[in-house]
């Protein structure tokens, strides 16, 4: 029975690369868990809230509230949100943000006989046409805002509002 | 709009499209205890009154801030209230309203400058039970209906 011999040089070699390796380890792991620690967060719109179930959406739109915590420096609160929701021609459900764009009062669904498919704003007459993009010549700048939408299990979920900008 | 900072400085912004001030009036007289209780939850009730009327409006309507007065002599209120009215006036407002669940300013009402409206209020109860939100919505949607009618 003959041991192996293990000469000093390899001795030391092995050491130096058990420890090198460990300190590389050690280094490079914070860093690693640095560049995918956007990918572990979950979204930053991720936070979707039931609100209503999928079967009571219909083509013409409906107003729908639900509730969201809301915190700021002092207190945290429950706010109230309220989307229009309704299916359009391709059979895609639309949330769209009540809050005029012009000065944020709540627009109205058909709420003026004279343009009875439109979103009309009361406080100025701002109209939006049914895919909420703003129409011309009333006092809205830019179209109403359109909520992340998601179905799971028959449910409706909403996230965040998203602005679409420019408008007509 | 509500009194703060932010509100006030789209108010600035966008003052021509302002027109309607809602004053809201809120009684009060620490020497009665037995009152205090309801004049506190009235006073809060009125604030979400006041909230909710803003979400619908906040483009057109600004609130101003409480007028709080002692509860036994509304007389003397009346060319204070009036010169709260007229300070505001000169932004220009159109539309002035004093919103109150005291139901004894109706008798003063010919007096006061700004369009009185009273509510019918609760005494008593919480304000996150869903009997207090369900009457808080139904009244401010004929509120709001209300104010709509004098634009």
């Amino acid at each position: 029975m003959s041991k192996k011999q293990v000469s000093r040089r390899q001795f030391l070699n092995y050491t130096l690369t058990g420890v090198g390796g460990f300190m590389a380890a050690g280094m490079l792991a914070p860093m690693v868990r640095f560049a995918i620690d956007p990918v572990l967060k979950p979204s930053a719109s991720g936070e979707m809230h039931p609100v209503v179930e999928v079967s009571k959406i219909t083509n013409t739109p409906q107003r729908f509230e639900w509730e969201v915590k809301q915190q700021d420096a002092w207190y945290e609160s429950m706010v109230q949100k309220s989307a229009w929701v309704y299916v359009d021609k391709n059979d895609e459900i639309v949330a769209l943000s009540p809050i005029c764009t012009h000065l944020g009062c709540v627009v109205d669904w058909s709420s003026n006989e004279q343009y009875p498919d439109q979103f009309y704003c009361p406080c100025h007459g701002g109209r939006y046409t049914k895919d909420g993009v703003n129409v011309p010549g009333t006092p809205p700048t830019a179209p109403l805002p359109i909520y992340e939408h998601k179905v799971e299990e028959d449910m409706l979920y909403l996230g965040r509002a998203h602005d679409r900008g420019g408008g007509v | 709009m509500q009194w703060n900072k932010e509100d006030i400085s789209l108010f600035m912004g966008a003052k021509e499209y302002i027109d309607t001030l809602i004053v809201p009036l809120i009684p009060f007289d620490p020497s009665v205890e037995h009152g205090l209780k309801e004049q506190a939850f009235q006073s809060e009730l009125l604030g979400l009154f006041m909230r909710e009327i803003d979400k619908e409006f906040k483009g057109r309507v600004l609130l101003s801030p409480e007028y709080y007065y002692i509860e036994d002599n509304r007389e003397q209120e009346i060319p204070r209230i009036n010169s709260w009215c007229e300070k505001f006036q000169q932004q220009p407002f159109e539309h002035l309203f004093l919103f109150t669940f005291d139901v004894k300013w109706k008798r003063l009402d010919k007096d006061l400058t700004g369009e009185l409206i009273w509510l019918p209020g609760r005494k008593n109860g919480s304000l996150q039970s869903s009997e207090t939100i369900s009457f808080v919505k139904e009244q401010t949607s004929q509120i709001t209906e209300m104010i709509r009618s004098y634009w």
